[in-house]
């Protein structure tokens, strides 16, 4: 009886999360990223790849210039306002995907709970459920979330033959009147989770990566489980001594930033990224 | 004995109200306060004092809507997020109160309203079948009218009593 | 004409008689003027543009209403809360007004309360038709399931849905409610399908004395229900934005500021749809201008409180010193809306200090252009506060000053007028929008109250 289970779990239910107890938040795994920006340059592989695995559609140069593209990660290029004269000597880039929030503003903001965390920390998008109001996107800071204005796989344009053949049948095209984002290409996750349980083990760090981290020929995106104190992610965390479950870090209080590059993008908003970025933040105003 | 409705239509209140002070003092013993009856146009709380107290519960259908609409409303709340995908959306708890009270608030509002319009269809005795009453389309025009219910001796003093007070038109039923 | 700029002039002429207010009011459920129709037809066109427009989108997504990445909501969630407002005023006449005992909203209330009713109604359409998967509109109503799926009650679109359902319902039963006594008078004028129509609706309605104590119970049981509904559901409307994150929308004053806008922009509407009715149904004997005047004057009261309130928010922004939110602000002023934003200010705060002037609310002309522009400036004013904040959010790489609305959305926002339009006329034509029984009350009772005036 649905009442009863729900008065038995009642304290549980009533908990928030992040409770800055990790291990209890995500006793297997808990995804994340660092993203080295002093090593990218810019060279747009990671989207390419992205494209490729998730059978994102290119929109066309009209949508396009509409603003309707929908790249799941895009590469975005800011300039100092000393080359302002000279934007060709080169500009600053910056990967930008979903940053998989911890307290995503999307999930609470959907009418059907298409949105959700999932037990391993993933922001999730369940494109059946989703009807289509775009609150999620309207309540991102990041506006990373990416709507079918069309419908794309019935579009020339999204993939002209013989691209169809190229697309990846371990995940599907998505309708019209929904809304996507990147997942952290949650299919090789589920993949590598389900063969690492077969073996009765947990998956390892490296033995699993998403198309942007493998295509990255700098190697600037690492990828892993940051419940797992040994993983390449999770040291490169706690040596930029940024934690999860804080909207302002203790090096930050310092002044100097504790000397290390580590920050996340609009940490203020309570919304806990996942994403961990490494760049020396200049601009003091912010 | 047979029992007959009689129907006075009146130019105004007043003389309604006269003839039906005039039926309430005249101590008919056939005669039950409960069957005087008064239709109007407009209703006139001042003479619908002079039948007595008749008392309309629509409060207590209010009062028990509104509470129903409230528990009814939390309890399905909490046990449809309780069972529904128990996983955290943007950190929040599973049951979230805040917005809970407010949807609590709603659902309490919507029960209350329902249950009054329908402790005002029950105490209003609506809907009816209009062909088992003496009516008359002046009512809803411009004239008051009184209608009494009881034996043949009775309705005919009180028919004298509607013709002393001007009655403009008087119509007679037999019931059984 | 009377001249009303001398002395008190009487909110109706209380020598009139009962049967001419049934006579008068059931001739406009027959013979209304040329103008109906004409307005009937035009609606009936507008309609059917925005219908074409929404078939097109339909058939071709979301893209050809011209949306992109930061702009995903548009004119349509504007207009739904310019509708979703207009409602308010309905149940300010017909609630508020009738716990303070104020008759002179007898004769106006019923055809407020009705444009409660159908402005909900367009409002809800607005909610689908913004939606990706119209088609999958039911995931979002709370129906069981084998599967348990549910909605999420902790978005505050779930909120506006069961706050707008209560709403809606509740405008629709208080409405009826209040009807039943004229359905009666309906039933017994009326001949042929009209008198199987009223004899349903009516429920059998014999003005008992019973009937008339329940009645009376009921109807303020509701009124006092349907005033704090009112409140919360803009105030939930609002939470749309306030409980949001997102720079010009996370305010704390947003629900009292959307509640005051929503009366603003319904008293206007009153006063649009007062000069319309009282033309073409010819009410000149019950919308006077002493009642115009008076709304006139409550809607110059509510001006000034949507004026305060905007300027709170104003300066809430710019002294909180929120980096995100002072920029939108000053974008918002600056930038390619700021022509929209200042007309908003202009005709929200410095148009309704016309009204005034005794004789711009005296003539029926000016008030219906004041009334209009008042309609103009808080429609920008949803506009201004849904599309800027889209335009310039959190995040710098995603802003976008220069999207424009594509004539798909300006299609069915216009369609959604004709939808209102059409709806409210044949309602017009249908139920008496006059409420008779009402009115012969506040004529009887002025009538007792001269009579005691002169026995005194």
């Amino acid at each position: 009886m649905s009442i009863t289970r729900m008065f038995r779990d009642w304290d549980k239910y009533r908990k928030a999360s992040p409770s800055g107890d990790l291990e209890k938040d995500h006793p297997d795994y808990k995804w994340a990223m660092a993203i080295d920006l002093d090593i990218c340059t810019g060279c747009n592989a990671c989207v390419v790849a992205c494209y490729a695995e998730n059978n994102v559609p290119t929109v066309g140069k009209d949508r396009f210039e509409h603003g309707q593209t929908m790249h799941w990660l895009r590469i975005e290029r800011y300039w100092n306002e000393a080359d302002a004269e000279t934007p060709h000597r080169g500009a600053q880039f910056m990967p930008m995907m979903c940053q998989q929030c911890a307290a995503a503003p999307c999930e609470t903001v959907c009418p059907v709970g298409a949105t959700n965390q999932t037990p391993d920390g993933l922001n999730s998008q369940v494109y059946n459920r989703c009807i289509g109001s775009r609150y999620c996107s309207a309540n991102c800071p990041y506006k990373v979330r990416y709507f079918n204005w069309y419908d794309y796989p019935e579009q020339e344009v999204a993939w002209p033959e013989p691209l169809p053949m190229q697309l990846n049948p371990d995940l599907t095209v998505r309708s019209k009147g929904i809304m996507e984002k990147c997942t952290f290409c949650i299919q090789r996750l589920r993949a590598a989770q389900s063969t690492a349980r077969t073996e009765g083990r947990l998956v390892r760090d490296g033995e699993v990566l998403p198309a942007c981290a493998q295509s990255c020929p700098s190697g600037a995106i690492v990828f892993g489980n940051l419940a797992d104190p040994y993983s390449q992610v999770a040291k490169l965390w706690r040596q930029q001594q940024v934690e999860l479950h804080k909207d302002k870090q203790d090096k930050d209080k310092t002044g100097d930033n504790g000397g290390v590059r580590g920050y996340r993008i609009l940490e203020e908003l309570r919304a806990y990224p996942s994403v961990l970025y490494l760049e020396r933040v200049r601009d003091t105003k912010a | 004995m047979s029992t007959i409705r009689i129907l006075g239509l009146f130019d105004d209140f007043d003389a309604a109200a006269h003839s039906i002070r005039e039926v309430r003092d005249g101590h008919f013993p056939a005669l039950k306060m409960d069957d005087v009856t008064i239709k109007s146009p407009i209703e006139h709380p001042d003479v619908e004092e002079l039948l007595g107290d008749r008392p309309a519960p629509i409060r207590k259908y209010t009062f028990a809507g509104s509470i129903l609409g409230g528990v009814l409303g939390f309890l399905f709340l909490a046990s449809s997020q309780g069972n529904f995908f128990a996983q955290h959306k943007g950190g929040k708890p599973i049951i979230p109160l805040p917005p809970d009270l407010v949807l609590t608030y709603e659902l309490l509002i919507l029960g209350g309203v329902y249950i009054t319009v329908l402790g005002f269809l029950i105490c209003a005795g609506l809907p009816a079948r209009m062909r088992s009453d003496l009516y008359n389309i002046k009512i809803s025009e411009d004239q008051i009218g009184v209608m009494v219910k009881s034996d043949a001796h009775t309705v005919a003093e009180i028919k004298k009593i509607f013709e002393r007070h001007h009655a403009l038109s008087i119509a007679e039923e037999v019931i059984e | 004409m009377p001249d009303f700029t001398k002395g008190e002039e009487k909110d109706i002429r209380d020598t009139i008689a009962w049967a001419q207010i049934n006579g008068d009011v059931l001739r406009s459920l027959s013979k209304p003027r040329f103008a109906f129709w004409a307005l009937f037809t035009f609606a009936l066109c507008l309609f059917s543009i925005g219908v074409a427009c929404e078939v097109y989108q339909w058939r071709r997504g979301l893209g050809v209403a011209n949306f992109d990445n930061p702009h995903v909501w548009g004119l349509y969630i504007s207009t739904f809360i310019f509708w979703i407002g207009m409602s308010h005023s309905g149940t300010l006449l017909s609630a508020i007004l009738h716990i303070i005992h104020a008759d002179w909203r007898k004769p106006i209330y019923r055809f407020a309360e009705a444009m409660t009713t159908f402005s909900l109604m367009t409002a809800g359409l607005f909610v689908l038709i913004h939606l990706g998967r119209l088609w999958k509109f039911y995931y979002s109503l709370p129906y069981p399931s084998e599967r348990m799926l549910w909605p999420n009650f902790q978005s505050p679109l779930l909120w506006d849905a069961i706050a707008i359902f209560t709403y809606l319902t509740s405008s629709i039963l208080f409405l009826y409610v209040g009807a039943i006594p004229d359905f009666a008078i309906c039933r017994d004028n009326a001949t042929g399908w009209r008198k199987h129509f009223y004899s349903m609706l009516s429920l059998g309605w014999m003005g008992t004395d019973r009937q008339w104590r329940s009645f009376r119970v009921t109807y303020l049981t509701i009124a006092c229900f349907l005033i704090p509904l009112a409140v919360s559901v803009h105030s939930i409307v609002a939470s749309d934005f306030a409980m949001s994150q997102q720079p010009g929308w996370h305010v704390t004053s947003f629900p009292p500021y959307f509640v005051a806008g929503a009366l603003y922009s319904g008293c206007a509407a009153i006063i649009t749809l007062f000069i319309v009715l009282r033309y073409t149904f010819r009410f000149e004997e019950y919308m006077t201008m002493p009642i115009l005047d008076k709304v006139g004057r409550l809607t110059f009261a509510i001006a000034m409180v949507w004026t305060y309130l905007n300027f709170v928010e104003y300066a809430s922004v710019w002294y909180g010193d929120d980096m995100y939110a002072k920029d939108l602000l000053i974008q918002k002023a600056t930038g390619p809306y700021s022509p929209f934003w200042w007309g908003m200010n202009f005709c929200g705060s410095v148009v309704p200090l016309l009204l005034l002037s005794k004789s711009v609310r005296g003539s029926p002309t000016a008030m219906m252009i004041v009334s209009l522009l008042l309609n103009l400036g808080m429609w920008l004013e949803r506009w201004m506060i849904v599309a800027p904040t889209f335009s310039h959010g959190y995040y710098p790489w995603t802003m976008d000053h220069d999207q424009w609305p594509g004539f798909v959305q300006w299609g069915i926002v216009l369609g959604s007028f004709g939808w209102f339009g059409l709806l409210f006329m044949l309602f017009c034509k249908l139920v008496p929008s006059v409420s008779m029984y009402e009115v012969k009350e506040m004529v009887y009772h002025r009538t007792l109250a001269q009579r005691h005036a002169r026995e005194a």
